[in-house]
């Protein structure tokens, strides 16, 4: 055990029993929401009908193939953007010691719809898979810029990304403005919607999230360290510098490749650890864990409610988060104060 | 077309607003022996509750929406038209020659019109292919200063061949486009009578390609849409309703979730969907054609589902590939 570990270990042990029974209650929550999400939708499935598609699959059977394969993999979509923004909430709030931080602040989503312009305009973002790679290269690069200006502090950073956001939010304003069919492209990415994207190639961008969300616990004890600030971590043996560049990967591939295949959903990402922030009780590993879990539990709930929410049809995911987060931010701040923050 | 080929489109603000939530104006027009300031002899041409006089027989005319095409075929003395995208693909090579070499003195959205151009096109008539409602967009006004101005755009897509008439009308290009409309006449009843037999009792469904297939969602036409209007001048009928009828084109046409399927056109004998003039599939009805659901459709193991090309004609000249492409695609309805 390295010096590192053990003041971040002990606190953490004596409270992983409390911590951990509201964690397997977030699991199997999640596993209830993720069951019903199945049986929610536009078309009327039994839920034994429901239990059948998945155990006894025929292909001929329209029920089933609804579940097996439209709900199903949208479900298995909504797990992992809402872990992967809400651990990256978690990630940059801790990274930044800013309450308000969410995982956009970096640029990434401004990045990401920078890049769909310039795809669009130049005629290279048609479809859903060329979006994708747009996205994601946007997002790279929109958050390797501001790591290379702000390294130096946590407000620099986020000052940084806040002013990329604008700059690339004008200039991909101006491009669309002077072009119908750009506008027209960027209108449909640009509020996020888990609806009819489980039907694209997603192997890739899923795959790099459930690998980043391992790595943001494998550095979870570091920035433990580092949430006591850069001294305090540099005294516990934690490379700073390392713990901070890992992390800001971590935010970039996980808020990136999440806003690439579903487009901007920014409220998860800053309210989910805030709603967990009082299980982890400091605990940067618990926060990320809980986030983990309950990023994808309300998310799939509000896809769920988007589904069904109006009669004429779906509403985007992104629109029913926002008026899901605003309350909740404000119940959560009203209830524990500004200490929850 | 293009409005119709990329999703959600067509003047993204402009022509989508105008085919969901407006109406057409009814117009009438009556000769009168009137002159203007410059002499020129004018008529009264009424459009809704409003009447407007316009030149009888107009030599300079700015063309804007939907009457870019019809003009432009009727062979009017355009001066200026605006850009109309949607229905380059659909233009023969002396048509779109005409097009490029026409000042554009508007975008794609009725708040890109640039009055400067329109002025110094020095037209003596304005003709606006946008429904009333759109015309918040345009300083009327400023127009109006200009030369007259007469706007008549669709409430639904199938109201082309009124909207088109009106403009030819106004236009003093009647003749011109009477030749075209016969000429669609007699193909389209040439049609029905062909397919009499054959259309018989069956029910229709069209898949369109006017939506964004990344909601999930699939655009349903019924009669009187885009998709489906030419192909019930040759017998078709597209039985049903949208569930949530609303105003304009949402009268005709619904989005139901990929989900619903089946529920929507399970019952069809038949389903066509659109395609492009070169007949590749749009990304929007490509993606219901991958559905497995799409699949499981009986008219599609029946293998009684047909790609129409040629679906976002507005006018006679340009419908008139729409019935070829009906025609092609029918045909194996024939040996049923």
């Amino acid at each position: 055990m390295t010096a590192v570990d053990r003041p971040v270990e002990r606190p953490a042990g004596r409270r992983s029993l409390p911590q951990a029974a509201p964690l397997l209650g977030g699991l199997v929550l999640l596993a209830v929401v993720a069951v019903l999400s199945l049986g929610v939708g536009a078309h009327q499935v039994s839920p034994g009908e429901v239990l059948r598609a998945l155990f006894d699959y025929h292909a001929g059977d329209d029920d089933h193939v609804i579940v097996r394969d439209i709900r199903l993999p949208r479900a298995v979509l909504a797990t992992a953007v809402g872990a992967a923004l809400a651990a990256a909430g978690a990630l940059i709030q801790t990274l930044a010691r800013n309450p308000l931080a969410e995982p956009g602040v970096l640029g990434v989503t401004a990045g990401a719809g920078f890049a769909i312009t310039v795809g669009a305009g130049l005629g290279l973002a048609a479809g859903q898979g060329g979006q994708l790679l747009w996205a994601i290269a946007g997002s790279v690069l929109a958050a390797l810029l501001v790591a290379a200006v702000g390294r130096t502090s946590p407000l620099r950073l986020v000052l940084t990304g806040t002013a990329l956001t604008a700059v690339l939010g004008g200039l991909a304003l101006g491009l669309r403005l002077m072009d119908p069919e750009t506008f027209d492209t960027y209108r449909f990415w640009s509020v996020g919607t888990l609806a009819g994207r489980e039907q694209e190639p997603l192997t890739l961008p899923l795959t790099g999230i459930a690998l980043c969300l391992v790595l943001a616990l494998t550095i979870s004890r570091g920035l433990n360290a580092l949430s006591l600030g850069e001294n305090v971590a540099r005294a516990l043996g934690v490379s700073v510098a390392r713990t901070q560049a890992l992390t800001l990967v971590l935010i970039t591939v996980l808020c990136g490749a999440a806003t690439a295949v579903a487009g901007p959903i920014l409220f998860v990402g800053l309210i989910v650890p805030h709603l967990v922030r009082r299980l982890a009780q400091g605990s940067v590993p618990w926060l990320l864990l809980h986030s983990m879990v309950l990023g994808p539990v309300l998310l799939l709930a509000a896809d769920s409610a988007a589904r069904v929410l109006l009669p004429t049809g779906e509403v985007p995911v992104a629109i029913v988060t926002a008026f899901l987060g605003g309350p909740m931010l404000i119940w959560t701040v009203r209830k524990y104060g500004a200490g929850a923050l | 077309m293009f409005a119709r080929r990329i999703p959600g489109l067509a003047g993204a603000v402009a022509l989508a607003v105008a085919l969901t939530s407006c109406g057409s104006s009814d117009s009438d027009s009556s000769a009168g022996d009137a002159s203007d300031k410059s002499g020129q002899k004018t008529r009264e041409f009424t459009v809704g509750d409003e009447k407007v006089s316009i030149p009888a027989d107009p030599e300079r005319v700015v063309a804007t929406g939907y009457a870019v095409p019809t003009l432009i075929q009727a062979d009017a003395p355009l001066v200026g038209i605006s850009s109309w995208k949607r229905g380059e693909p659909m233009m023969d090579g002396e048509e779109k020659a005409a097009y490029d070499k026409l000042p554009k003195v508007a975008g794609e959205l009725a708040s890109e019109t640039n009055y400067e151009a329109i002025a110094e096109a020095e037209p003596d008539l304005i003709v606006l292919g946008v429904p009333v409602p759109v015309l918040g967009d345009i300083d009327m006004d400023r127009l109006k200063s200009i030369a007259p101005v007469v706007a008549v755009g669709p409430m639904v897509p199938s109201e082309w061949r009124e909207v088109s008439r009106q403009h030819a009308d106004a236009a003093g290009v009647l003749d011109t486009y009477e030749k075209a409309e016969d000429a669609y006449d007699a193909k389209a009843a040439e049609l029905k009578k062909k397919y009499a037999d054959a259309l018989d009792g069956l029910k229709f469904g069209h898949v369109g390609s006017y939506g964004d297939t990344s909601k999930g969602t699939f655009q349903r036409e019924f009669n009187g849409s885009w998709g489906t209007n030419a192909a019930q001048d040759v017998g078709a009928d597209y039985v049903g309703k949208p569930k949530e009828p609303g105003p304009g084109s949402r009268s005709v046409s619904e989005y139901p979730s990929l989900e619903e399927l089946s529920d929507s056109l399970g019952a069809s004998d038949v389903i066509t969907y659109s395609v492009n003039t070169d007949g590749s599939v749009p990304d929007a009805v490509q993606a219901v054609l991958d559905s497995k659901l799409w699949k499981n459709l009986p008219a599609v193991k029946k293998q009684r589902a047909f790609p129409v090309a040629f679906t976002e004609a507005a006018t006679y000249g340009d419908a008139m590939k729409t019935l070829d492409a009906i025609d092609k695609s029918f045909a194996p309805l024939l040996d049923k």
